[in-house]
């Protein structure tokens, strides 16, 4: 039985009177990749704020690693890595000098050498690394968030968005990045439009509408989770 | 450790961001100057007291020497009188721009010659001059809201609110240290140029330090308030413009509107009669003694003066004791409405004090004037040394006069010297 990692039981979060995650429940497990799928407004990024614990619930309860976001946000904050949707870091700033930045806010020591290790891991090329990210495009400034998740070391990894924007082959480049992260042991909660994606990258897929979660998908026995099946979901939901 | 590795790590971020260096070096630019402004006039004030003395003393000298007898020595000759400025005053002008801080008086009435004299430069006082009070008062909160009120707005405007606060261990030590490290660097290029300034001045440790204690005072007042207000519900959904305009508001409120309406309530609740109405009652009152009967100066003279009423007899129609008399019997009758307008200024003053409580840059300018000795208090003083360096005058002539002492030179050497009633 693998251990349940993040848990989210009867959430409910309103905004001004206005439900905006109604009675949303499930669980990811250890080393799981898990896409939480929906359209504009059906709740995925509310259901990561109340994760990040910049959101609180009204009722119900969400919890990592068995703590509970709303009474041990610091704690659970020292185990999970972020990674927003479009990463805007100091522009004045290298990336290895941001990387060096965030990690002192984390309290984490890390050697230059380790640092180099994680930029190259995430293949951003080595001319870049001591260059003002000002001068970054996307996709660079995203490799150096995900090293930087890396650096952390967390267990738990939230992923806001994190193939948007990005050209073909770093789409690719992340995703075998983050199977490789699951299957040293990492779990992974990101939120997503992009199915196709989901399909590839998920073990299982959480189609959320309206703040409900109204259907749950799994990989199986093969090696993705079939577009097609998700793909009617999502569509019958947003055409409604 | 870990608070002095956060500040390391939040001073080592800060510094490499071109605009925050570009304000804290204009900071730096105006602080120099203001305490070069404050050190340079108050070198002029300082010189100017030393080389009046010497002319004072040269022109008396020649006076005395055409003269025949005290009377005339006392109607002719010059004393000067000053406040020499403190060594703190570079940094507080304070009531210096407003009142006089030297008169060359002379043995006739006293009142009308404190009050003719007005400020060197009325525009200028009515202005208020640039030094370092006005720097860390007035200008001071509007640098402190420069750097610090967008202290979260802009992460979140950037996108990285998020990952700042899912990243930091303690997201509240995140802005406290950043908020501590600016404002710590602001207190620092301020400071600097002050303390070099008073080390040049000669002022006292104390008196230093307690300024430089009144000027963290008020940053840490405007950092708090910034702080507090940056981390409120209201303020979190605000942007940068919003936040920057709520916090001049504030700034509006304290260093012009309470100011300003406290100064115009005192005016209402204490009336005051002015320097001009005491010149005019000793005036008139010394005018009129020429056509009275001389009965009528005597008895209002040795009203006070009983010990000389066996001298009062008039020789000749016009006798310099006689001319004294009514000089002081002036005097004695604008003694009242100076009084009254002492008690007004002194009156306004504490009211002020108290008022001051509402509006802290109001505050911090009175408290570093009255550290600087250039308060109304201090000014009050001035007129008050004069008055008893005025009335030793007296004290060395009337003897002199009411006996017909023969004039000798030799005498006017012990002439009462105005450095003894002076405070520095």
């Amino acid at each position: 039985m693998q251990k349940e990692i993040i848990v989210a039981s009867s959430l409910c979060v309103r905004f001004n009177n206005q439900t905006v995650l109604d009675d949303v429940s499930f669980k990811v497990h250890e080393g799981e990749v898990f896409a939480l799928l929906g359209g504009n407004g059906a709740g995925k990024s509310t259901t990561l704020k109340t994760f990040l614990g910049t959101v609180l619930p009204v009722s119900g309860n969400a919890s990592i690693l068995d703590m509970s976001v709303t009474d041990e946000i610091d704690s659970i904050r020292r185990k999970v890595a972020y990674l927003p949707e479009s990463v805007t870091l100091y522009g004045h700033l290298s990336g290895i000098e941001n990387i060096e930045y965030f990690l002192s806010l984390a309290q984490i020591t890390c050697s230059t050498k380790a640092i180099e290790e994680a930029l190259k891991r995430v293949a951003l090329q080595e001319n870049a690394w001591h260059r003002a990210m000002s001068n970054y495009s996307k996709g660079m400034r995203q490799k150096v968030a995900i090293a930087l998740a890396l650096l952390r070391n967390a267990p738990v990894l939230f992923l806001d968005e994190p193939t948007s924007g990005l050209d073909p082959n770093a789409i690719d480049e992340f995703n075998q990045l983050i199977a490789t992260l699951a299957a040293e042991g990492t779990t992974v909660f990101m939120v997503t439009h992009d199915v196709y994606g989901a399909c590839q990258i998920a073990h299982r897929i959480g189609l959320l509408d309206n703040g409900k979660i109204v259907g749950m998908f799994e990989r199986g026995e093969s090696s993705h989770i079939d577009t097609e099946s998700v793909h009617s979901a999502f569509s019958a939901r947003n055409k409604r | 450790m870990k608070f002095f590795s956060n500040i390391t790590r939040e001073a080592r971020f800060l510094f490499k961001q071109k605009y925050l260096v570009g304000i804290l070096t204009a900071v730096f630019a105006l602080s120099l100057f203001s305490v070069w402004s404050g050190l340079s006039e108050m070198q002029t004030q300082s010189s100017t007291i030393e080389r009046l003395k010497e002319k004072d003393r040269v022109d008396r000298e020649n006076v005395l020497a055409k003269q025949s007898g005290y009377g005339s020595a006392a109607y002719y000759a010059f004393h000067l009188t000053y406040s020499e400025p403190s060594n703190l005053a570079f940094a507080a002008i304070g009531q210096r721009d407003v009142f006089p801080w030297k008169h060359r008086i002379r043995m006739l009435a006293i009142e009308g010659q404190i009050y003719e004299t007005d400020a060197d430069n009325p525009e200028l006082s009515f202005l208020g001059r640039f030094d370092f009070a006005f720097l860390v008062s007035v200008l001071l909160p509007l640098f402190v809201i420069l750097l610090l009120h967008d202290l979260r707005s802009s992460e979140r405007e950037a996108g990285r609110y998020d990952l700042l606060i899912t990243t930091a261990v303690k997201q509240k030590y995140l802005w406290l240290t950043r908020a501590f490290v600016l404002s710590a660097s602001l207190a620092l290029v301020l400071l600097v140029p002050f303390v070099i300034g008073a080390v040049i001045s000669n002022a006292s440790f104390v008196g230093t330090s307690l300024i430089v204690l009144v000027v963290f005072a008020h940053i840490v007042f405007w950092t708090l308030l910034i702080v507090w207000y940056t981390s409120n519900k209201m303020a979190l959904k605000q942007n940068s413009t919003q936040v920057a305009s709520a916090l001049l508001s504030v700034w509006l409120m304290v260093s012009v509107l309470i100011p300003a309406t406290t100064d115009v309530a005192i005016d209402k609740m204490v009336t005051s009669p002015n320097g001009g109405d005491i010149l005019l009652v000793q005036r008139e009152a010394v005018n009129d003694a020429w056509d009275l009967p001389d009965s009528v100066t005597w008895d209002a003279f040795l009203a006070t003066h009983p010990q000389w009423k066996n001298y009062t007899d008039m020789g000749l129609t016009f006798e310099w004791k006689w001319y004294y008399a009514f000089q002081q019997v002036g005097d004695q009758k604008a003694s009242e409405l100076s009084e009254k307008y002492r008690q007004a200024t002194l009156e306004k003053d504490t009211l002020a004090s108290r008022l001051a409580l509402l509006s802290p840059p109001m505050l911090t300018q009175r408290l570093m004037s009255s550290l600087a000795e250039t308060d109304t208090q201090a000014a009050m003083q001035y007129e008050q040394n004069i008055r008893a360096y005025h009335n030793s005058l007296r004290h060395f002539y009337y003897p002199l006069m009411f006996t017909r002492a023969e004039f000798s030179l030799d005498k006017m050497s012990e002439l009462p010297d105005f450095s003894q009633f002076s405070k520095k």
